[in-house]
């Protein structure tokens, strides 16, 4: 035993494509078989985002949101919105992760009803969603949140993503950011820290 | 984009921004390729030199010929000039020691003899990364002759595949390896020329894929190991995530990732478990599939 030459895949392919409507596969018992309907349904997004919503996979579930970035449609990214409320955080973060692979501009017309949505929660995820968006207007949104936002763990999320992104400009919103929560010291903490990292570059 | 001119100098780089990005998109979505603004000098300067090759006067012309020949030969001259294929033996070997001292004495716990394990080198380039693994195996893993071992190698570049079905190297290639496994396995066939031994040679299967391309990857299944080391770097966020999920495709459960020591599986998909071994972190995939 030991090595042993293995049969040449060095030629044509002689897979089995699978048969049949990749809508109905994707209703499948086997996830490999919803995997492969999903991987071909790119360009059915609103479908996708309806399997999703029920789909506990998690192998199928990536396979769906890749399938959704490749498509990179506005559809695709109305779909994925409602599950910034979803109550399981590894669709949620994976869906925010998905959103943030989308190209910005699609991504961005949303923020700002997202932003003032009644759950707090909800306006985190779309923080963190917005933080990492590669979009002009991003600094803008954060900025507006430090100003604005009533809720301090929404505003601290605005921090962090205003110190990851290392752009001072945002300085002077923090600073009145601290005047807004004057008697809380997580604040002040997270207004310090940004400000450290903005001085170390 | 012009090519260079009838009397010669450098090729010129005239893309307008549009046409530029039209060609990176084009690229990205049929191999998986990412560059960017950044890499513009290192992109035309080869697209040139393939325009002045395929005769094509005008960048729209050459992106027209990529985008239509039926036989996509211009796509893959133009990939193989795109890839990096700087690699040698034993290179980041601590992974290599992770897989003989670790991973596969792991995964072939509840196994019994003459079962067949299956590795899968991805994105293998001129060889140097899977004869490294048929070296440690035979040299260092002590249980390798109770099982029967398939080594798969593959790359998108058929040149760099060429040259690993070829098995010739020069002395910067071997400067990791202990001189006795030089002896071993390779014979000097020129000055700094030298070819690992047949037997080697033999033992790998050599494919071109894409790993972009699920009928070319359908090819891979039952893997229980795959290296994809300093592959993943060049490709970009959606390109990773489908790589990942065709490794999860091929794989079995159970079955490993290594990636390059600077690329994590942690930032490309949640679907595998970082697995902490002594030599290294490796990848895996859920043993309950789908759980």
């Amino acid at each position: 035993m030991g090595l042993i030459k293995a049969g040449s895949k060095d030629k044509p392919a002689e897979v089995s494509q699978p048969e049949g409507d990749p809508l109905d596969r994707l209703e499948n018992g086997d996830a490999a078989e919803r995997r492969h309907a999903a991987h071909q349904l790119a360009s059915r997004p609103t479908d996708l985002c309806v399997r999703l919503g029920r789909e506990s996979d998690a192998s199928v579930r990536e396979v769906i949101l890749t399938a959704l970035v490749r498509g990179a449609s506005p559809d695709a990214v109305f779909g994925l919105l409602p599950f910034l409320e979803s109550e399981d955080a590894a669709l949620r973060n994976a869906v925010i992760e998905t959103l943030q692979q989308m190209p910005a501009d699609l991504v961005m017309p949303y923020v700002g009803a997202l932003l003032a949505h009644e759950d707090s929660d909800v306006r985190i995820f779309t923080v963190q969603l917005v933080a990492r968006l590669p979009h002009p207007e991003r600094m803008a949104r954060l900025i507006a949140v430090l100003d604005r936002e009533p809720h301090v763990n929404v505003c601290l999320a605005a921090v962090e993503g205003v110190a990851e992104a290392g752009r001072p400009e945002a300085l002077p919103a923090l600073e009145r950011l601290k005047t807004r929560f004057p008697d809380d010291p997580v604040v002040a903490f997270s207004v310090d820290a940004a400000r450290r990292r903005f001085a170390a570059g | 984009m012009a090519a260079r001119g009838a009397r010669g100098g450098k090729p010129s780089s005239d893309a307008s921004p549009a046409e530029y990005e039209a060609l990176c998109d084009f690229l990205r979505r049929r191999t998986g390729l990412a560059f960017g603004e950044n890499k513009r000098y290192y992109v035309e300067r080869r697209v040139a030199e393939r325009m002045v090759a395929a005769g094509t006067g005008t960048f729209r012309e050459y992106l027209d010929l990529l985008r239509f020949q039926a036989s996509g030969e211009e796509l893959q001259l133009l990939v193989n000039l795109m890839t990096v294929n700087e690699t040698y033996f034993f290179r980041e070997k601590y992974q290599l020691d992770c897989l003989v001292n670790s991973a596969l004495d792991e995964l072939v716990r509840d196994w019994k003899k003459g079962d067949r394990i299956r590795i899968w080198s991805a994105g293998c380039a001129t060889g140097e990364e899977p004869y490294s693994i048929a070296i440690m195996l035979l040299e260092f893993w002590n249980r390798v002759d109770e099982f029967e071992i398939e080594l798969h190698a593959s790359d998108i570049d058929s040149h760099a595949l060429a040259r690993a079905r070829q098995g010739v190297y020069d002395e910067r290639a071997l400067q990791f390896l202990p001189s006795h496994l030089v002896t071993k396995y390779f014979a000097q066939v020129a000055t700094n020329r030298w070819r690992i031994i047949e037997e080697l040679r033999e033992s790998i299967d050599f494919a071109h894929t894409n790993l972009m391309d699920p009928g070319q990857t359908a090819r891979f299944r039952g893997m229980d190991v795959i290296f994809c080391r300093n592959l993943l770097i060049y490709f970009d966020d959606l390109g990773r995530r489908e790589v990942a999920a065709s490794f999860y495709d091929a794989l079995v459960p159970g079955g490993f990732v290594f990636l390059g020591h600077s690329e994590s599986m942690s930032r490309i998909s949640s679907l595998y478990v970082p697995r902490r071994f002594p030599e290294a972190i490796v990848y895996q995939k859920p043993r309950n599939d789908g759980l």
